[in-house]
C-alpha cells in the first residue's frame, strides 16, 4: 500500500471517528438551541482531528520515510483531483439540501450544522474515493 | 477503471533488462511502484513525458513499449 493510500485511510478513519463523536452530541432538530458548548465542542473536535492526523501521518512516515518524502507522481495527483471533484458534487448537493431546511423553520445553528454535516460527508466521500481509485489502480 | 486502449510491453522489457523490478523502473522514471504496476496492467495511461521516460530507460523507441489499439 502506497503512502498516499495510507494517508487516505488515516484521513477517512479519523474524520469518521471525530465527526461521528461530534454529531452524536448535536441535537438532530431543524432548530437546535444556540449553544456555546457545541461550538466549543466543534473546536475541540477540529483540534483532535488535526492531532490524530498529524500523529498518524508521522508514524506512517517513520515506517516508510522514502515513500513519504517522495513527491506525488502524476497518477496520485490525478487521483486526488478526481476524488476532489466527486466530493465537490456531494458537498454542493448536501449544502443545497441543507438550505431546504429553511422551509422547515430551521434557525441559524440548525442551518450551520446541516451545512457542516454536508461538508463532512463530502470529505468522507473524497477520502473513500481516493482509496477506491488507489485500490483499482486509477 | 476500464482498460485503456493502449497495451504495453513493460513487463517483458523489464525482464529483458536484467529482470528490473517495478520499484527500480519507478525510481528511474520518477513515479511510484504502484503507478508502474497500474501502467503494466493497463489500468492507467501515463502522460507523454512518463511514456518517453520509460522508453528511454529501456533504450527503445516508444512504439516498442506502447501500442495503441484504435477503434
Amino acid at each position: 500500500m502506497s503512502f498516499r493510500e495510507k494517508s487516505a485511510w488515516i484521513s477517512l478513519i479519523s474524520i469518521l471517528v471525530v465527526s461521528g463523536f461530534f454529531f452524536l452530541h448535536v441535537p438532530w432538530t431543524v432548530s437546535p438551541p444556540a449553544s456555546a458548548a457545541l461550538v466549543h465542542g466543534m473546536m475541540y473536535c477540529i483540534l483532535a482531528l488535526v492531532i490524530i492526523e498529524v500523529v498518524a501521518h508521522i508514524v506512517v512516515a517513520i515506517r516508510a520515510p522514502e515513500d513519504a518524502q517522495a513527491p506525488k507522481d502524476e497518477r496520485e495527483r490525478l487521483i486526488d483531483l478526481r476524488a476532489t471533484r466527486v466530493s465537490h458534487y456531494v458537498y454542493v448537493v448536501g449544502s443545497l439540501l441543507a438550505l431546504t431546511l429553511i422551509h422547515r423553520g430551521a434557525n441559524a445553528p440548525g442551518l450551520g450544522f446541516a451545512v457542516l454535516f454536508a461538508f463532512v460527508i463530502g470529505q468522507v466521500v473524497k477520502h473513500a474515493a481516493r482509496i477506491v481509485f488507489h485500490r483499482r489502480g486509477f | 477503471m476500464t482498460q485503456t486502449t493502449i497495451s504495453n510491453n513493460i513487463r517483458r522489457l523489464r525482464f529483458d533488462n536484467d529482470e528490473m523490478t517495478q520499484q527500480q523502473l519507478a525510481q528511474r522514471v520518477g513515479v511510484t511502484r504502484q503507478t508502474v504496476n497500474a501502467i503494466e496492467l493497463g489500468k492507467y495511461s501515463p502522460s507523454l513525458e512518463v511514456a518517453f521516460r520509460i522508453a528511454s530507460v529501456f533504450g527503445v523507441p516508444l512504439e516498442q513499449v506502447f501500442e495503441y489499439h484504435g477503434d
